[in-house]
C-alpha cells in the first residue's frame, strides 16, 4: 500500500512532531497522523478492511479498533489522530483491543456466505487473511444467514456479490472522491445495507476496475477476470501500461503462456495504486490476428516465407530503392522508436521519418523539435498536484490521459484552479470544477491571444501549468499561440500526447529534422556527435518529410520503399492519402503484430512482439522513463529493434545494439542535448471554417481503438455515442431524439444530447461504435458538417 | 483366393514384417538404465513374481550392445543425460526407448534445473509410462503396449514412407512454447 | 545327502520349487485374480451428483495442492441455460497432466466437494505426451442410471446447498425435458 508521499512537507519544513507510544514503544511523528500510520511505521499491523491510504478515512468496519489509555472504549485506530504522549496498545499488547478485533471478525462474518472455494478473492482476501489472524476459530452463529440474489451487475463490467460485502465503503469512496463518478452508494440500514447504483445509472466510471482491487472482500468482481484464475496460480511481472502517455505501472499477471489479468500497481510518483479500465482490462488484443510468421508478396499473393528468405526479400527491396520513408506508429517502446531513428539514417540514409501517423502539421513538428523533445523535466504529476492553476488547451484528460485526470482531480480538490479552452465543458471538466473559456474549435489561437487579464495574471503564479494535447497539431497556429502565452506568462507549458510511445519516440529521434536526445538535424555539433556514436561517416543534413508530406510524396512516387512499424490506417485523418501513399509506393515493409490494412498492402510484413513478450521503455508525458521488464520470458516473437538489426544485416550494414540493454546504454552515452535548439514555430492563426455546425471532436477513452478489441465487457461499458449540441442548437434543430451528421463522405446517425457546448458546435466522438469520423463522414475537428433531425 | 488354397493344409502365410515384428517383440532384451526409486519397480518386474522372462525379456543387458530396449527408469539429471545418449547410441538397432515413471517421461515433480525434462528431449521415446513409480504391472502394461507397436513395425520402403509422414506430421506440429494450458 | 556333489544339490532347490506354489502373477493373462488394494491411487475420476450435474466448482484447490503442478483447471460461470453444476461456478477446462502427476493424492484431500476421487484403474502407458494429458471428458465419470447429461439445471426447487447436503436423489422428470428441448433446439 502507498503511504501517501507528503508532498506539501519540501514546501512546509516546519512540520510540528508529537511523540506517542504504541505497543510501548515510542515514536516521534508529524501531527495530525493516524494512529493506524504509526504502528506501520514501528511495523506493527492492526487488521483493517475499510481503512486505505489514499482514501478519506470512515472507520466504517471496525476492525482496526485499539486500547487509548485514558479512552473508555476502544477506539479505530485508522480515524483516530495522534495527540501528544498518547499510549497506544494494540491487539498485541491489549486484550481489550485483541477482544474487540475478534468481537467485530465475528460480526462481519455473521452473513458472510464463506464461500471461498468460489470466489475470485479467494487466495489474496484480506477477510481470509484477518480471519485467520484476528478471528476467533468458531463461530458460536447457528441462525440462518441474509442472502441476496447474486451477483448482480452495477455496470456491464463490475459484478456485484452482496452477500461478501462487509460495508467498508472503500467503493462508494473511491467513486465519489478519487474518480468522481459517485454512481455507487450505500443503500438500506442495518443488516440490509448494501451497495447499489440508481437504477438507471450503471457504475459506467472509467475508473470502475479500481473498486474490484481494492474490495477487501469478494463482493465486487470484473466480468472479464471472474472465475479465470487463481491468485496462487498466478506468476505477476510488473509492467508498464501501453495505451496511453500516463505510464501507469501495472502488475501482469499470467499463467500458462495466457495474461489472465492486469491490476494497478503502487507508484506514488506516478500512477498512486489506481489506472483506468482501458489499462486494466484491454490487453486481449495481444492474443487475435497475429502476424505468426514473416509474410512475403508474390504475384500480388502475401505468402508464408522463411526468415532468412524473407530479410533477404526486404533488403534487396529497401536496397533497390532510391529513396526511402520511415513512418513509427505512436505506439512502439523508447528502444524500438531509437532502432527506427537509427535504421532511418544509417541503413537508409534518409531523414524521411515520423512517428505521428496521425493528424499532424508542420507547426506541431516545429513546436515538438523546439520546446518539447529532449528538454528537462519541469511538470511531473506531483507539480500538477500543487499548481495554482491550469490550463488546458486540446486536451481531454478524462478520455486522453486519464491519470493526469486522476491527478488533476485530486490537485482540484486541493484547490487548483483549472481552465479549459476549447468548445466544450466536458464531463471531466465539471468532475475538476473547471471553468470553460469558450473557443470555437480553430479560435482557440484567437482566444488565447486575447485571454482574460484575470486568467493571464493567474498563469503568471509561480507553478502554474499549460497543458496542451495531441490535437494542437489540427489547430492552425494553436502552437504558437500556445509557445506565445508560456513565454509571456511563464507558466509551464506540458505537452500530453495520447498514446504510450510518441514521447519516447521524440526523444529517440523518430521525427524529421530531430536525432536522438532532442539534438536539431540541422546543428553540425549534433550530427557529428551521433554519426560518432553510430559509426558512421555523416548522417543526412537536410530535414526529410515527415506527417502528410511524406505520405504525399509516396503517393506521387517520389519514395521508392516505406517501412512502417505499428501503424493503423485508421488513425489518420485522411484516410485515402495514407491508403494511396502506401499503394504508390515502390516497396513496403511492416512490421506489423496484427493483420491490419497495412500488411494487406505490404511488400513484406515481419511479425514483430506486442509489450508482453519483450521488455522495453514507455516514456510518459512527463518525460518519465517508464521501464518494463518482459512478461513472458520465453517469447519466440523479436521486437522491432531486433528485427531491423537483422534487416541490415541482411543489407549489409552495421547499424549498433539492437537488444534492449544496448540500446539504453547507447541511449544513456548520447544523452540530452544542450546546445541551440530548433526555431520556434511561427505561424498565424488559421481562419475558423464557416458553417452553422462545426466539429468538436476527440477520442473518447473506450472505443473502436484496435488495442481495445476482444472486450465486449470492457467496450459495454464506453460512454454513450451521441452528438452533444447546446440546448439553443438543439431547439433550432427542434429537440429531435436523433440526428444524422453529414459529411464529405458519408453520413451517422446518433442520438441528439444537450450538453455544456457552445452555439454552432457539435460535439461528437471520433472513433467509436457507430461514428467513426475519419471514415464515415470525412471530417476533422473544427470542420463544418450538416445536422439534421432523425426520423 | 489364389494361393493360399493351392497350399497343403498346415502351411500359414504372412508377411515379412509381420513374422520380423513377431520375432523382435518375443526377444527384447532391455539395457540396465536405472536411475532412482523407478529401478526398484524395474528389478521387481525381473523378479519371480511379476517374471518378465514370460515374455521372452529374462536378461537385463548391462552392455548396451546386447540389449535393444532401454527402459529408463528414474530421473535423468542434466549430466546423466549425455551418458544416457551414449548408451543408446552404442545399442544396435532395431532399438527402443521405455521412459518409465513420470521423471522420465517428463521430468514429474522435478520441474528445475537440474533435471532433463522428459528424456524425449535426449533420445527418441516409444511409449511413456506414468507412475511414481510405476508398479510392476504397470511397467509390464507399458511393454505389452510397446509389443504390440512394434510387431507393428513396418520395413523397408513402407517403413520409408512411414517415417517421412511421421516427420512432415511432427514439422507441422506447433511447437511446446506455442501450446497453452498443460501441454506447455 | 551330505555327500551328495554340490552340483545335484543345486537341483534339488530346482526340484523342490516344482511342488511349490507359483508365486508368478499372471499379468495380463489373470489380471481380475490379482487387483490393487481398494485404496491404491490409480488414475482420478471426476464424480456428479446424483442427478448428472458435475460436482467441479472449478475452483482450482487440487492445482494448488498439486506438488506436481500436473492440474490445469479453468473456472466458468454458469449461465442460464448453460448449467454444469450447482452454484455459480464449475470447471470449464480440466486437465491432469499424468506424465506429471504422481498419485499422491493431495488433490483429493484438497477438493471441498469431493468432485475428485481416484480410481484403482492404472493402465495408462500411451505412445506421446499429448495423450497423457486427460481432458474433462475423460475423467468424468460415466452417467449411472438416473442421471442426465449437463448441461440441465438444479432440480426444481433445490439450492445449490440441497447438493452439498446430499439431499438429492435423482434426475427428476422436469430436467429431463429441458435437455430434450436443448437437444432438440438446434
Amino acid at each position: 500500500m502507498t503511504i501517501t508521499s507528503d508532498a506539501g512537507s519540501d514546501l512546509t519544513p516546519q512540520v510540528e512532531m508529537v511523540t506517542v507510544v504504541v505497543d510501548g514503544v515510542a515514536i516521534e511523528i508529524p501531527k495530525g497522523t493516524l494512529v493506524i500510520r504509526a504502528a506501520e511505521l514501528l511495523g506493527i499491523e492492526i487488521p483493517r478492511f475499510c481503512d486505505h491510504p489514499l482514501l478519506e478515512p470512515v472507520a466504517a468496519c471496525r476492525m482496526c479498533l485499539v486500547d487509548i489509555e485514558g479512552v473508555p472504549k476502544p477506539q479505530p485506530a485508522c480515524a483516530q489522530v495522534v495527540s501528544e504522549g498518547m499510549q497506544v496498545r494494540t491487539q498485541l499488547t491489549s486484550p481489550v483491543a485483541r477482544d474487540a478485533q475478534e468481537g467485530v471478525m465475528e460480526f462481519l462474518l455473521l452473513n458472510h456466505p464463506l464461500d471461498c472455494p468460489v470466489c475470485d478473492k479467494g487466495g489474496e482476501c484480506p477477510l481470509q487473511n484477518q480471519a485467520m489472524t484476528a478471528g476467533r476459530p468458531e463461530s458460536r452463529f447457528d441462525e440462518v444467514k441474509r442472502t441476496f440474489p447474486k451477483p448482480i451487475n452495477v455496470s456491464a463490467q463490475i459484478l456485484l456479490d452482496r452477500e461478501r460485502c462487509v460495508s467498508c465503503a472503500r467503493c462508494t469512496r473511491f467513486a465519489e472522491q478519487i474518480a468522481g463518478d459517485p454512481m455507487l452508494e450505500l443503500l438500506e440500514r442495518g443488516a440490509n445495507q448494501q451497495v447499489g447504483t440508481a437504477v438507471d445509472q450503471p457504475f459506467d466510471s472509467y475508473f470502475s476496475g479500481n473498486t474490484v482491487q481494492i474490495c477487501p472482500v469478494g463482493a465486487l468482481t470484473s466480468a472479464a477476470y471472474r472465475f479465470r484464475s487463481r491468485p496462487f496460480d498466478l506468476v505477476s511481472v510488473p509492467t508498464t501500461c501501453e495505451h496511453c502517455a500516463s505510464g501507469c505501472s501495472l502488475r501482469t499477471d499470467h499463467r500458462r503462456g495466457t495474461v489472465t489479468r492486469r491490476l494497478a500497481w503502487d507508484e506514488p510518483a506516478v500512477n498512486e495504486e489506481w489506472n483506468c479500465d482501458k489499462g486494466r482490462f484491454a490487453f486481449t488484443y495481444q492474443e487475435q490476428g497475429r502476424v505468426t510468421t514473416p509474410l512475403i508478396r508474390e504475384d500480388g499473393q502475401l505468402r508464408v516465407a522463411s526468415w532468412p528468405e524473407a530479410l533477404d526479400f526486404a533488403a534487396r527491396g529497401l536496397s533497390a530503392a532510391s529513396s526511402h520513408g520511415v513512418l513509427v506508429g505512436g505506439r512502439s517502446t523508447v528502444e524500438d522508436s531509437y532502432a527506427y531513428a537509427r535504421f532511418a539514417r544509417v541503413a537508409l540514409k534518409t531523414d524521411n521519418i515520423d512517428f505521428r501517423v496521425r493528424d499532424s502539421s508542420d507547426e506541431e513538428a516545429q513546436f515538438l523539435r523546439s520546446a518539447v523533445a529532449g528538454t528537462a523535466v519541469r511538470t511531473t504529476y506531483e507539480t500538477l498536484e500543487q499548481a495554482p492553476v491550469v490550463l488546458l488547451i486540446a486536451f481531454e484528460p478524462e478520455d486522453e490521459s486519464p491519470i493526469v485526470f486522476l491527478r488533476l482531480r485530486k490537485a482540484a480538490r486541493g484547490g487548483t484552479r483549472v481552465y479549459a479552452v476549447g468548445p466544450v465543458a466536458t464531463r471531466g471538466l465539471a468532475k475538476l470544477s473547471g471553468t470553460l473559456i469558450p473557443a470555437k474549435p480553430g479560435a482557440e489561437p484567437a482566444v488565447l491571444a486575447e485571454l482574460a487579464e484575470q486568467v493571464r495574471a493567474e498563469l503568471q503564479a509561480p507553478g502554474a501549468v499549460i497543458m496542451v494535447g495531441e490535437r494542437i497539431a489540427g489547430i492552425q497556429g494553436g502552437a504558437t499561440a500556445v509557445l506565445q502565452l508560456a513565454q509571456a506568462t511563464g507558466a509551464a507549458l506540458t505537452w500530453v500526447p495520447r498514446r504510450a510511445g510518441e514521447r519516447g519516440a521524440l526523444d529517440a529521434g523518430a521525427l524529421a529534422g530531430l536525432l536522438p536526445g532532442g539534438r536539431p538535424l540541422t546543428e553540425d555539433s549534433a550530427r557529428a556527435a551521433v554519426a560518432a556514436a553510430w559509426g558512421v561517416d555523416s548522417l543526412p543534413a537536410t530535414v526529410g518529410l515527415a506527417g502528410a508530406e511524406l505520405l504525399a510524396a509516396a503517393r506521387d512516387g517520389a519514395i521508392g520503399a516505406l517501412i512502417t512499424g505499428g501503424v493503423e490506417l485508421g488513425d489518420l485523418a485522411d484516410q485515402s492519402l495514407g491508403r494511396a501513399g502506401l499503394e504508390a509506393a515502390g516497396f513496403v515493409v511492416a512490421l506489423e503484430n496484427h493483420h491490419s490494412a497495412i500488411t494487406e498492402l505490404a511488400d513484406v510484413v515481419f511479425p514483430v512482439a506486442v509489450v508482453t513478450e519483450k521488455a522495453g521503455t514507455f516514456m510518459n508525458w512527463e518525460g518519465r522513463p517508464r521501464p518494463f521488464a518482459q512478461t513472458f520470458k520465453d517469447a519466440l516473437v523479436m521486437s522491432d529493434a531486433v528485427v531491423l538489426g537483422m534487416l541490415a544485416k541482411a543489407m549489409n550494414i552495421a547499424v549498433g545494439a539492437s537488444d534492449v540493454a544496448g540500446i539504453r546504454q547507447e541511449l544513456g552515452a548520447l544523452g540530452a542535448w544542450t546546445g541551440p535548439r530548433a526555431e520556434r514555430p511561427n505561424v498565424p492563426a488559421g481562419p475558423v471554417a464557416e458553417g452553422a455546425h462545426l466539429v468538436a471532436t476527440w477520442r473518447a477513452l473506450i472505443d473502436n481503438g484496435v488495442m481495445q478489441e476482444g472486450e465486449p465487457y470492457l467496450a459495454a461499458t464506453a460512454h454513450l455515442v451521441a452528438a452533444t449540441v447546446s440546448a439553443t442548437t438543439a431547439g433550432a434543430l427542434g429537440n429531435p431524439e436523433s440526428v444524422t451528421v453529414t459529411g464529405p463522405l458519408g453520413s451517422v446517425t446518433v442520438p441528439l444530447e444537450i450538453g455544456a457546448v457552445i452555439d454552432g458546435v457539435v460535439c461528437l466522438p471520433l472513433n467509436s461504435p457507430g461514428c467513426v469520423l475519419y471514415r464515415d463522414l470525412g471530417v476533422r475537428s473544427g470542420q463544418a458538417v450538416t445536422i439534421k433531425g432523425a426520423l | 483366393m489364389g494361393l493360399e488354397e493351392a497350399l497343403p493344409s498346415g502351411v500359414l502365410l504372412t508377411t515379412v514384417e509381420k513374422v520380423a515384428g513377431y520375432a523382435r517383440k518375443g526377444s527384447l532384451w532391455p539395457a540396465t538404465f536405472g536411475l532412482a526409486c523407478c529401478a526398484i519397480e524395474m528389478m521387481a518386474s525381473g523378479g519371480a513374481r511379476y517374471d518378465l522372462a514370460r515374455f521372452g525379456m529374462e536378461v537385463f543387458r548391462a552392455s548396451p550392445r546386447q540389449a535393444d530396449l532401454m527402459i529408463v527408469a528414474g530421473r535423468v539429471s542434466q549430466k546423466m543425460a549425455p551418458v544416457l545418449r551414449q548408451v543408446y547410441d552404442q545399442m544396435p538397432g532395431p532399438k527402443w526407448v521405455l521412459a518409465m515413471g513420470v521423471c522420465a517421461s517428463s521430468g514429474g515433480m522435478f520441474n528445475n534445473y537440474a533435471i532433463v525434462q522428459g528424456v524425449d528431449h535426449v533420445v527418441p521415446v516409444d511409449i511413456y509410462l506414468p507412475g511414481c513409480p510405476p508398479r510392476p504391472e504397470m511397467l509390464i502394461d507399458a511393454i505389452l503396449k510397446l509389443h504390440d507397436q512394434i510387431q507393428d513395425t513396418k520395413l523397408g520402403v513402407n517403413r520409408k514412407a512411414e517415417i517421412r509422414a511421421l516427420e512432415s506430421a511432427a514439422l507441422t506440429a506447433p511447437a511446446t512454447l506455442e501450446m497453452k494450458g498443460l501441454l506447455r | 545327502m551330505a555327500e551328495l556333489p554340490q552340483a545335484v544339490r543345486g537341483f534339488g532347490v530346482t526340484f523342490a520349487t516344482i511342488f511349490k506354489k507359483v508365486v508368478t502373477e499372471q499379468y495380463p493373462e489373470q489380471a481380475a485374480k490379482f487387483p490393487p488394494k481398494p485404496r491404491y491411487h490409480g488414475r482420478h475420476q471426476l464424480n456428479r451428483w446424483a442427478d448428472g450435474l458435475e460436482k467441479c466448482i472449478g475452483c482450482e484447490l487440487c492445482a494448488w495442492a498439486c506438488p506436481a503442478d500436473a492440474i490445469f483447471v479453468q473456472g466458468a460461470d454458469n449461465q442460464e441455460g448453460d448449467r454444469h453444476s450447482p452454484g455459480e461456478r464449475y470447471g470449464r477446462v480440466y486437465q491432469i497432466n499424468y506424465l506429471r502427476c504422481i498419485f499422491c493424492g493431495l488433490c483429493i484431500e484438497a477438493c471441498p466437494t469431493r468432485a475428485l476421487t481416484m480410481t484403482n484403474e492404472f493402465e495408462l502407458a500411451d505412445n506421446n505426451r499429448a495423450d497423457l494429458i486427460y481432458e474433462k471428458q475423460d475423467l468424468l465419470t460415466p452417467l449411472l442410471p438416473g442421471m442426465l447429461a449437463p448441461p440441465h439445471e438444479m432440480v426444481p426447487g433445490t439450492t445449490d446447498t440441497d447438493y452439498y447436503a446430499n439431499k438429492i436423489t435423482g434426475a427428476v422428470p422436469e430436467q429431463a425435458v429441458q435437455v430434450d428441448a436443448e437437444q432438440v433446439a438446434p
